[in-house]
């Protein structure tokens, strides 16, 4: 069996097993060792730990109040938050209270106290009383009422208030009527000033502006008066109207401007348009009165109809027998009317402005500014003073029209020239009278009447005046000759009595020249009047706008017209006097070319030289036909007549050129007295007359050529190339001129 | 600068109320005033436009046509190169006044005035003047004729470019150039303003 298997491994097997256990052993009794070192820091550990524990009790104590006391403080915070809410509902009943209890105070201090005063006749503490009353919140009063017991007591203030106020209007309205019978000035005034204390303000207005209308109708009365019973003598008679409408304007400015602090300060900005408003009525009465006398004492319709009546016979054959109204007896009347209508636009300007000044100080409100603005408006637009200044105007146009018209026709008729005077004296007397009128017209102040009068200036100027002149142009300047200067100091005389025979040529001449010179000197008038007045109206009328200004150039534009109808009679002038003075004259100077040979041998040319050349006759009887000129004309139109003899002296020369033949000596001296004519006449004037001796020169110099080809040195791409005025053609036929030059040669030109 | 090449001056004028404001409002400002008041005097207007590529400037002066304004409105018919004459069609008085307006035309206008007869107000229901009768009235008294309504913006641009182009037809036809080669210009500052339209008069 196994039981003796083997000793030996069983042992050795147990020694193991020992062995394993022993060192088993061995690790936990070290490790029971470090146990027992631990012990002790563990137990230190503990004790620590068991210290805390009192203080956790406590902190959860403590922690466990504070969540108590945040609870506790956040309720308590919302209940103060709505406190405070229903302390603010509660301060505002109070306030509303203080209120109701100061306002049922005062009702009652007022509804005690407005009876009291108006028993002590004291009507500025009545009327304060019942201000006070009246600016009370009367829906809180209401309320008031509901919520209180002793109802009656108060309902019975605010009747007596109610009561007091309406008594209180009424005697004010009284007493101010009153004061106004007795012209008691303090009393108006005292209660004037209650008015708007009362709520009264348009009807304080009202019945102050009533009271000021009456005072100025009265003395508007009187001035009226006075000014129908001035006498004829007095200094001031012939304006004594127009004194009487600036009285009624100063006094009406005056009442403005005095009253206007007062109304600012008792009634408030704003609303000096209402007051002016009833003013307005009294000043349209008035106005219509004064010019309803004027019209009558300076009797105006029948003047106007006057000058209506003649202005429509005036185109028919009857016009000499009616009888016409010396312009110069209208003279101080145009100047009446025109002063009334300055006074009538300086007193709406005036309105206007204070008006408008109040309105923006006055009325904030955009819409009701406006609206307020357009009230002014349609004040100014629908017075009589408007309309009454557009009749001023109306009449003032017509009068200044039939003035104009007929100064000018009576100027035009008195012509008389003076001794040793280029024009004659309708010029001077002419632009006088139009400068007068316009004048005039600036110192109305109304834009239109100016436009009007330029308008009509234009018109007499180019229908009456220039169609005169024309006319007399017209007659023609008589060809034949005489000495004129001569001529024309002997008849001076008789073109003064204005009656010019027919037949007499000298005195047609004069006539003639005369005119000529008008003309010109008209045409530094019209540029003149039109420089001066437009200055004047800048000065009279500062702030024209865009819209104004282009109105007026539109007006004066009128007169370029003018200028350019007298430039288109100078013309005319000119071409009558080339037709009779200068062809006539300059045709057989020029043709007396013709009597010369211009085929010459060297002896001829000398012999030529020192004689009369035909440049020398001519330049000669130039002299004498220009000087004869030069003293009669003015300068402008004595350097026109130069242009015109010039363009006439060089077309004629060229007449008798190509009619010539010539050798080359021929043409040497034609080059000579071509330079030697036109030397003579550019010294004569300060226009240049060069240019329109380019033509003439050119050819002298063509038919001075040596030979056919020097032409290529003047023509075409080359160094020394001229301006042509002549054709390739013309050229030609000009070398044809030259007896010596080969028409072979000419033919072969290439120009 | 305006660099127009023609200038007109036209002038509209008829009984008060008619619409002659109305007119030259909505033709240079394109609207229809509101309640706007009587004309005083007389009011003036500019209007640019072209015909056939050119710039014809417009002068157009709008006449108040009460009798107390008569004064100041007749001293524009002389200059003007244009007249027109409204009427309002829905009111009778306004057409029989006619007669006296063109008295007025023949005693103060030049007599190569353009002349145009306007009906105005025809959005109006209560036309008073037939259409023929005016037709019949204006080629009487040789003028042009047209219904307008300044209120519907009817004609009213027509009525005026009709006119611009007529006037610049008649400015060309008169103003053909006389040019003379034998007179050389004498003062040339005048030759260059004598324009076609200081011309037509
Ligand atoms: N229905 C209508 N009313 C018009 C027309 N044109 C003008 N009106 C009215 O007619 C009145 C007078 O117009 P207005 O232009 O001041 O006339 P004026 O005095 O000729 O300038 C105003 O009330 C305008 O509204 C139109 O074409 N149709
Ligand atoms: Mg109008």
């Amino acid at each position: 069996m196994t039981t003796d298997i083997n000793y030996s491994d069983i042992e050795a097997k147990c020694l193991q097993e020992l062995q394993k256990l022993k060192l088993e052993e061995e690790n936990l009794v070290s490790e029971l060792n470090s146990m027992v070192n631990q012990k002790t820091f563990i137990e230190d550990k503990i004790k620590g730990l068991s210290g805390l524990i009192p203080k956790l009790k406590v902190m959860k104590n403590e922690a466990e109040d504070l969540v108590f006391t945040v609870n506790d403080i956040s309720q308590s915070s919302e209940k103060i938050s709505g406190k405070i809410r229903k302390l603010d509902t509660a301060r505002g009943h109070v306030d509303e209270c203080l209120l109701r209890v100061n306002d049922l105070i005062d009702l009652e201090i007022c509804s005690q106290g407005v009876q009291q005063a108006i028993l002590d006749l004291d009507y500025e503490k009545g009327a304060a009383h019942v201000h006070r009353f009246l600016s009370m919140d009367q829906s809180l009063l209401k309320k008031t009422a509901n919520d209180m017991n002793n109802v009656s007591n108060m309902l019975k203030s605010v009747r007596t208030l109610q009561e007091a106020a309406a008594q209180l209007r009424a005697i004010v309205e009284h007493k101010f009527s009153e004061a106004v019978n007795n012209e008691d000035l303090g009393s108006i005034e005292r209660f004037f000033k209650i008015f708007p204390l009362l709520g009264m303000h348009e009807e304080g207005i009202k019945e102050f502006c009533t009271y000021l209308r009456i005072k100025l109708a009265l003395t508007a009365d009187k001035n009226l008066k006075s000014a129908i019973n001035t006498p004829l003598a007095d200094k001031r008679y012939s304006i004594i109207y127009a004194d009487t409408l600036i009285l009624l304007f100063e006094g009406l400015a005056r009442i403005v401007d005095t009253h206007q602090p007062l109304l600012e300060t008792y009634y408030g900005p704003g609303r000096l348009l209402s007051a002016v408003t009833i003013l307005q009525k009294e000043c349209d009465n008035q106005v219509k009165r004064i010019l309803m006398e004027w019209t009558k004492t300076r009797q105006i319709q029948r003047k106007i109809q006057q000058i209506t009546e003649l202005s429509r016979m005036s185109s028919s054959a009857s016009f000499s027998k009616i009888e016409k109204i010396d312009p110069k007896d209208m003279d101080i009347l145009i100047g009446e009317i025109t002063l009334m209508h300055f006074r009538c636009e300086l007193y709406i300007k005036f309105l206007q402005r204070k008006i408008m000044a109040d309105i923006e100080v006055g009325i904030s409100d955009r819409e009701q500014k406006e609206k307020t603005l357009k009230q002014l408006d349609q004040l100014v637009l629908n017075s009589t003073l408007s309309q009454c200044k557009h009749d001023l105007l109306s009449h003032y146009l017509q009068l200044e029209q039939y003035f104009m018209e007929e100064s000018v026709a009576k100027a035009i008729n008195m012509d008389i020239l003076e001794a040793s005077q280029h024009t004659s004296s309708m010029v001077d007397d002419t632009f006088f009278i139009i400068r007068k009128c316009i004048r005039r017209s600036i110192s109305t102040g109304s834009l239109d009447g100016i436009c009007v009068i330029i308008n009509n200036a234009c018109r007499v100027l180019e229908n009456d005046y220039c169609t005169v002149l024309k006319a007399r142009l017209k007659q023609g300047y008589p060809s034949g000759y005489l000495d004129l200067s001569q001529a024309y100091n002997v008849l001076q005389n008789s073109i003064q009595q204005g009656r010019l025979q027919s037949g007499d040529t000298e005195q047609s001449r004069t006539a003639f020249i005369v005119a000529l010179n008008n003309a010109d000197n008209s045409t530094e008038y019209v540029t003149a009047l039109c420089d001066s007045i437009m200055k004047e109206i800048e000065a009279a009328c500062p702030n024209l706008n865009a819209n104004e200004r282009g109105k007026l150039e539109s007006c004066l534009s009128g007169l370029s017209s003018v200028s350019a109808s007298l430039t288109e009679i100078i013309e005319y002038g000119f071409q009558q006097l080339k037709s009779t003075a200068i062809k006539p004259r300059i045709n057989p100077w020029m043709d007396n070319f013709l009597n010369f040979s211009h085929q010459l041998t060297e002896d001829e040319l000398s012999a030529y030289e020192a004689g009369e050349s035909f440049a020398q006759t001519l330049i000669m009887n130039l002299e004498t036909l220009l000087s004869s000129f030069k003293e009669i004309l003015s300068s402008n139109n004595y350097d026109h007549f130069i242009q015109v003899l010039t363009v006439e002296v060089t077309q004629r020369f060229e007449k008798v050129i190509m009619k010539s033949q010539f050798n080359r000596l021929g043409g040497l001296i034609l080059d000579k007295e071509v330079r030697s004519l036109a030397g003579y006449i550019t010294s004569g004037t300060y226009w240049s007359v060069r240019d329109q001796f380019a033509r003439l020169t050119q050819i002298a110099t063509i038919l001075n050529f040596d030979q056919v080809s020097e032409i290529n040195d003047y023509w075409g791409n080359v160094d020394g190339s001229i301006t042509w005025r002549l054709t390739p053609t013309e050229i030609k036929s000009i070398l044809y001129l030259r007896v010596d030059f080969k028409s072979d040669d000419i033919k072969r030109l290439r120009l | 600068m305006d660099d127009y090449k023609f200038l007109f001056k036209v002038v509209l004028v008829g009984n008060a109320g008619v619409g002659k404001t109305c007119l030259v409002r909505r033709f240079t400002q394109g609207l229809f005033p509101p309640g706007q008041g009587a004309t005083i005097g007389v009011d003036f207007m500019i209007k640019t436009v072209e015909v056939g590529n050119e710039k014809v400037k417009l002068q157009i002066w709008d006449t108040a046509g009460q009798e107390r304004f008569r004064s100041i409105t007749q001293s524009y018919y002389r200059s003007a190169h244009a007249l027109i004459l409204v009427y309002d069609i829905s009111c009778q008085p306004t057409f029989d006044c006619l007669p006296d307006w063109l008295r007025e035309i023949e005693e103060y206008a030049s007599s190569k005035v353009l002349r145009v007869l306007v009906g105005n107000k025809i959005d109006r229901e209560d036309r008073e003047i037939p259409m023929h009768v005016g037709e019949e009235f204006a080629e009487r008294h040789n003028m042009y004729f047209l219904e307008t309504s300044a209120k519907e913006s009817d004609n009213v641009e027509r009525l005026f470019m009709q006119i611009a182009e007529d006037l610049m037809k008649q400015a060309r036809m008169t103003n053909i150039p006389r040019y003379d080669p034998n007179s050389q210009n004498i003062n040339d500052s005048t030759s260059n303003d004598s324009s076609c339209c200081s011309r037509l008069n």
